[in-house]
């Protein structure tokens, strides 16, 4: 099998990988720590890839492959956006654009007892937070933060809906803030909802501004932050 | 009819004058049909998400046989199927009725579709998603020849985009036998004259092959021969699904 030198990896920071290239040599490496996150594994002496995505690196000695898809794949901690498909008697089925359906425990809530369990409607789209996310079990879902308070989970009425890629939810949760976000940001008010999972929902006070910003999302995915800041700026000047 | 005896001879052996000789599909400078050389592949062209509503999807373009491959899920098994530490692979090959030259005859293959389940199972990483399927939809929109080998090609680079874990991208080409020679990558023509065909499913990167498909008579050092010729086109064939792949990923997440 063909290696490359322990500095290749390096060198592959920020590169587009494919599955089956390697991405480090082992056997070339005496008394180093690094820790691989998704996409990446050990093949023997090798480090190679398995999905497609760009190969990303945080210190110390994380390495990872971030890629855009479709479909999601359920992490603990991570905030998505769910749609209630089903109510039992002591849960919720929960749509995350997952492998398989959610559970979210009638009880995962504020102050959650028998006594004041929530009514859902199917089709409610709810923000709620993954707490286990054991390969072939279901997902379990949660209402409150880490500390059991509602803060921003809970049901999301009115507004708008759409769906992107898993790299776009990712890109406009990402800190400093998303150029397209900012720019919009600067001229329209709106609240916005973003899941991990690939769901924004977007609402302000008029339909004609929510539409402007779920367009201005759509339209981002491929851009620049150049490109996104000339882009709001076009929308914004037809509208006017 | 088996019934009655002694009115139709129990054998039969040609006579001499209807044993005709194949026609020759190779002009006198040892052209194919289409004006390559024996051991020259057709220019291929690959293309990620072409289908929106799937998961992950390419397009494959070799010669003139076209392919669209779609990949959706890993989505969650029916409940009448039993449960399973691995993930679940369904291939579908199916014919778009114009895609061969005579008209109507499109249809699912069920010999491709279990030989393409066969060239990708090895190389996917069933571990990642258990108790899910994920499905794989290939139609041909056109047919001339080699169509396996494009469709395997198409639907690794397919569940790459689908973000599927794969060990490696799968790359497959087909050798056709001609008394003497080995033709690479053949066309429809060559297909329906020749002798035997090799096909080999690999994964270039680990030199691993996941499936190898031969049929009519070879002599070992033929098959020797057409292995290592099918091999060094599946490494050329990797190259330009990486190229498209990379280009891909670059193009999301500039």
């Amino acid at each position: 099998m063909e290696t490359k030198s322990t500095s290749s990896f390096t060198n592959l920071v920020d590169q587009s990988v494919c599955p089956g290239d390697v991405v480090l040599d082992l056997s070339k490496m005496i008394n180093q720590t690094i820790k691989l996150g998704g996409g990446l594994r050990q093949d023997c002496d090798a480090i190679s890839v398995m999905k497609a995505g760009r190969l990303r690196f945080s210190k110390p000695h994380k390495y990872w492959v971030e890629n855009s898809q479709k479909r999601y794949v359920p992490y603990a901690e991570d905030s998505v956006l769910g749609i209630v498909v089903d109510s039992r008697s002591d849960n919720f089925l929960v749509d995350i654009k997952g492998p398989t359906l959610a559970f979210l425990p009638v009880l995962a809530f504020e102050g959650g007892t028998r006594r004041n369990i929530p009514r859902f409607e199917i089709g409610t789209l709810i923000y709620v937070r993954v707490i286990k996310a054991n390969p072939g079990m279901n997902p379990e879902l949660s209402c409150t933060d880490a500390s059991g308070k509602a803060a921003e989970f809970g049901a999301l009425k009115d507004g708008y809906m759409f769906e992107c890629t898993t790299g776009q939810s990712r890109m406009l949760l990402s800190s400093p803030t998303c150029p397209v976000l900012d720019a919009l940001g600067k001229k329209l008010s709106f609240e916005i909802a973003v899941g991990l999972n690939g769901r924004v929902w977007v609402d302000a006070a008029s339909p004609h501004t929510t539409i402007v910003v779920a367009n201005a999302i759509m339209n981002s995915e491929t851009l620049s932050g150049a490109q996104q800041r000339i882009m709001v700026e076009k929308l914004l000047q037809r509208i006017q | 009819m088996a019934g009655k005896g002694g009115s139709t001879p129990a054998t039969y052996s040609p006579s001499p004058t209807t044993d005709k000789k194949k026609p020759s599909l190779f002009n006198e400078d040892l052209a194919r049909p289409d004006g390559r050389s024996f051991h020259q592949c057709r220019p291929a062209f690959f293309r990620t998400g072409a289908v929106n509503a799937a998961s992950g999807s390419a397009y494959a373009e070799v010669g003139n046989t076209k392919v669209i491959v779609s990949v959706f899920g890993p989505r969650e098994s029916k409940k009448a199927m039993m449960y399973s530490d691995i993930g679940r692979l369904n291939c579908n090959v199916s014919f778009t009725t114009f895609a061969t030259p005579i008209r109507g005859q499109g249809s699912d293959h069920k010999e491709y579709s279990s030989m393409l389940h066969k060239a990708l199972e090895g190389a996917i990483i069933l571990e990642t998603f258990p108790k899910t399927t994920v499905d794989v939809f290939a139609l041909v929109l056109e047919s001339s020849g080699s169509d396996l080998p494009v469709v395997i090609s198409c639907a690794s680079l397919a569940l790459a985009d689908a973000g599927i874990m794969m060990y490696d991208l799968v790359a497959s080409v087909s050798v056709s036998c001609f008394n003497k020679n080995l033709v690479i990558d053949p066309v429809l023509e060559e297909e329906n004259g020749q002798d035997g065909s090799l096909m080999i499913t690999c994964m270039p990167s680990r030199y691993e092959i996941t499936q190898l498909t031969v049929t009519g008579e070879w002599s070992t050092p033929k098959i020797n021969e057409g292995m290592q010729l099918c091999l060094d086109a599946c490494a050329k064939l990797a190259k330009i699904m990486r190229s498209c792949l990379k280009e891909a990923v670059s193009d999301s997440q500039e």
